[in-house]
């Protein structure tokens, strides 16, 4: 129980502890001052201290101090009280000669124990004759006669010296790369006894020729003291730009203007006017210089350079290494650093065609501050791997050119290996899977190849066409042709003569073969008769018919009969006479009687046959 | 009588070309193939100066000039080749990439649809081509003649006498196929300008008024000529004069 309560009790403790703030010691002072000037010193403590011990302050006269004073707030927010107190020792100095001084940190301690504060740089010019930061009215009053004319002649004129209020440009540098960031800071200089009461018609610098990126800067305007040209100035930012030039040469940033309002003392005129017309408030139109920046132009780039001018590093990152198909995956590039980063250009991925791939998705995280731009671009390759396999998923490049080295830098990722196993629900189920179709893509353009034919070479001017060859074969075929068709058609008409003859013949063969018939007959020679008779048959159709001897058989003479329409009963008659001598020739025992009544019919048969067939 | 027409046959196809003995075109081909394009033009070249030519020695040679960027000369080689071979697919090609270096694009002039229809159809085939085809179907024509009269069915005899009409028709057609390509190779008006930028004059003097200007690698027509002056015609009709040593006819 009593632990319990002694560890909740530290942990109060602890709490309180923590909520406190640090204790510090701040020591600050203006950072530029005049030769005879007073200012302050301030030593700011957020705790009651003692034994302030001041740095040697050797260029430096101690006029008074120090004072104390002490403030403190308290906080209500919530229910929840915060309080802060401010203890504040203070020394009136003035500086003894020009030059720029370093005031050493001063110490203080608060409950034994020691604080150190910070050290500071204090820029003394001479020359300065107006008064100092606290320059009064009466301080003003109280100069020489000659400045006092300025004064009044600049409130006559409305004019104001260009020493006392300007505009400046200022870049961090002059010479640059092209695309290597130049910081353009625009500066509002003002003498610290001019009041300055506002701004019109602020017209700031086009930065033709470069691209720009805006650092943000607070809205108030912060007046700061700077030398400038051992002036003392109140210096106001209004912008602050990071230029990348884009063009190489002498790039010349026009000059600009801003109407700005100063409240001046006007002499008294009369009387009256000292009670209400005092102060006017004049226009004061300024314009700055115009500002030339030498943009060089980089040395011969690598292929695959990325446009990159800065200092980058990459880091690449691949969400898994083993997947199924058709999963998606991302494959990182994180590209960090100060220079363009949003003109680089993503570096390729190329993967097989096992891979369905998409656009990269390009994000950039890239502020703008006063050491530059700088921050990241995330490229985000997507793609689905179609078929399961062991694939590599190549290295890429990043290519930038480094203006501090002048030279090109190079940095690549490691391969990957992807696993790839096939995953459920796709090929094999079925299902068809429709695959998208692409045009072939034309790479490039060029003349077909020599021909290898080797075809004969053929003298200049010579062509078949028109030569004597292509007329020949006209004229010779055509009067071949003509030949031919007389000969063809004269030996045709010949042949069909030849059996004419033939055919007007054939009765008188037949007659002459049946006379010796009848000789063979009287002589009573049974086997010659009937071979006579035969020959007078057979002798007779193959003249009349047209039929050679030899092709002439019991058949060929029917078909050739029935074509020719005979009776055929009276071919039955023919053939029955033939037959008839066939069986009497092997068997020769008739007599003559059969002969002569065989005679007779064949006579009356040959005689019927020439009728007919004569058609 | 029929022995006859293999022997025909025989003598149209083996005639008119002279057998190429010499290994020049193929030692062109060698230097070519090793990317010597210069070695491989020479051998080419000597080849043509010994006054023979074949429509693949011209596209060859053109294409040995395209690859040492003379483009000029690979326009003036492939046309010459087109115009003996108008149906080689692979000289128009190469030709249209020539013609993409020249710097003049004109309009051609409109043409009535059976000129363009003629022309597409007479470039499917060479003069000799058309010729030989002329002469083959000629003959053919003959031999359907012979058994149209002396056939023995009435069928065959039918048949004969229309594929034997088919025969003639084409065998005309081809013939004057033939006539058009052939003018167009004797005619050689066809010319390719070889100056990189040209003034065309209204008349033929250096005193005429200056009409347009065209440039190197373009294909003009050749109309008339007057000393050492030339009217050209170009494809969208205008005309003009020039002097001819900015001219090489194809």
């Amino acid at each position: 129980m009593l632990k319990k309560f002694f560890i909740l009790a530290g942990l109060i403790l602890l709490g309180f502890h923590g909520g406190a703030e640090e204790t510090r010691l701040v020591m600050s002072a203006p950072n530029a001052v005049a030769v005879g000037d007073q200012f302050r010193l301030t030593f700011n403590i957020n705790k009651r201290g003692e034994n302030l011990t001041l740095p040697d302050l050797g260029n430096f006269d101690v006029l008074m101090g120090p004072s104390f004073s002490s403030s403190t707030s308290i906080q209500i927010i919530n229910g929840k009280s915060s309080q802060s107190q401010d203890f504040a020792y203070t020394y009136i100095l003035r500086a003894r000669e020009a030059g720029s001084f370093t005031i050493r940190p001063g110490s203080i301690e608060v409950d034994g124990k020691v604080f150190q504060s910070n050290a500071l740089t204090i820029q003394v010019v001479s020359g300065q004759a107006q008064g100092g930061s606290q320059g009064s009215a009466q301080g003003g009053q109280a100069q020489q006669g000659s400045q006092a004319q300025s004064g009044e002649a600049q409130g006559a004129t409305g004019n104001i010296s260009k020493s006392d209020l300007f505009i400046r440009l200022e870049l961090s540098r002059r010479q640059a790369w092209k695309g290597q960031q130049i910081i353009a800071t625009v500066k509002l200089y003002a003498n610290p006894n001019l009041p300055l009461s506002g701004f019109e018609e602020v017209n700031l610098p086009t930065y033709e020729g470069f691209y720009t990126q805006d650092i943000e800067i607070p809205q108030q305007i912060n007046f700061k003291r700077e030398v400038y040209n051992d002036k003392i100035y109140q210096v106001g930012v209004l912008k602050k730009t990071v230029l990348f030039p884009q063009q190489t040469g002498n790039l010349t940033i026009k000059p600009f203007s801003i109407t700005t309002l100063v409240q001046q003392r006007v002499r008294q005129r009369s009387f009256f006017d000292d009670f209400f017309t005092g102060v006017q408030t004049v226009r004061a139109k300024l314009t700055s210089d115009a500002v030339s920046v030498s943009v060089k132009d980089l040395p011969p780039a690598p292929a695959d350079f990325s446009g990159g001018v800065g200092e980058f590093k990459i880091s690449p990152e691949l969400d898994q290494t083993e997947v199924t198909t058709n999963d998606a995956v991302t494959f990182k590039l994180n590209i960090s650093g100060t220079g363009n980063l949003r003109l680089i250009q993503s570096p390729k991925l190329t993967l097989t065609g096992d891979f369905e791939q998409y656009d990269p998705n390009v994000s950039d995280n890239v502020r703008a501050s006063e050491a530059g731009v700088s921050g990241t671009k995330t490229i985000e390759y997507l793609f689905q791997p179609r078929f399961e396999g062991t694939y590599k998923i190549p290295p890429l490049t990043l290519v930038w050119f480094n203006p501090n080295s002048g030279q090109y830098e190079r940095q690549s990722t490691p391969e990957y290996e992807l696993k790839v196993t096939r995953g459920t629900g796709d090929a094999g189920t079925g299902v068809v899977r429709s695959v998208r179709k692409q045009d072939v893509q034309t790479i490039g353009q060029d003349i077909r190849f020599i021909s290898q034919n080797q075809e004969k070479l053929h003298s200049r001017g010579v062509s078949y066409f028109g030569s004597l060859l292509f007329w020949a074969v006209y004229l010779l075929g055509a009067a071949a042709f003509a030949v031919f068709f007389v000969v063809y058609r004269k030996k045709m008409a010949e042949n069909a003569n030849l059996a004419l003859v033939r055919n007007k013949k054939a009765s008188r063969v037949a007659l002459r073969h049946l006379k010796v018939a009848a000789g063979h007959l009287r002589q009573n020679q049974g086997e010659a008769f009937y071979d006579a008779l035969l020959k007078a048959f057979w002798g007779y159709l193959s003249d009349k018919l047209g039929i050679p001897l030899a092709n002439l058989r019991r058949e060929t003479a029917t078909e050739a009969l029935e074509t020719r329409q005979v009776d055929p009963a009276l071919i039955g008659e023919f053939l029955s006479i033939t037959d008839q001598c066939e069986y009497a020739r092997f068997a020769p025992a008739s007599g003559a009687q059969a002969m002569q009544e065989l005679y007779d019919q064949a006579v009356v048969v040959i005689t019927k046959l020439e009728k007919q067939i004569k058609r | 009588m029929y022995k006859l027409i293999p022997i025909f046959l025989l003598l149209i196809f083996s005639t008119g070309r002279v057998a190429a003995r010499e290994e020049l075109p193929e030692q062109g081909s060698k230097y070519y193939t090793a990317q010597e394009y210069e070695k491989a033009a020479q051998a080419w070249e000597q080849v043509l100066a010994s006054g023979r030519e074949s429509a693949e020695l011209y596209y060859n040679l053109g294409n040995a000039y395209f690859k040492m960027g003379d483009h000029v000369r690979a326009i003036l080689n492939y046309e010459r080749a087109r115009r003996l071979a108008p149906q080689n697919d692979d000289i128009a090609f190469n030709l249209s990439i020539a013609n993409q270096s020249v710097v003049d694009n004109l309009e051609e002039l409109p043409r009535p649809f059976f000129s363009r229809w003629f022309t597409a159809l007479a470039h499917h085939a060479s003069a000799d081509g058309w010729a030989r085809m002329s002469s083959a179907s000629f003959l053919l024509f003959l031999l359907l003649l012979g058994s149209y009269f002396f056939g023995r069915s009435n069928l065959v005899r039918k048949t004969a006498f229309f594929t034997a009409m088919a025969a003639i028709l084409f065998s005309l057609v081809s013939f004057s196929l033939a006539r058009h390509n052939h003018t167009i190779l004797q005619n050689r008006s066809g010319a390719i300008i070889q100056c990189p930028r040209v003034t065309i004059k209204s008349s033929p003097s250096e005193t005429g008024t200056d009409l347009f200007l065209i440039h190197e690698g373009l294909k003009v027509e050749i109309t008339d000529s007057l000393d050492s002056w030339k009217e050209i015609r170009l494809s969208d009709g205008n005309k003009g004069w020039l002097r001819d040593s900015c001219l090489v006819v194809i």
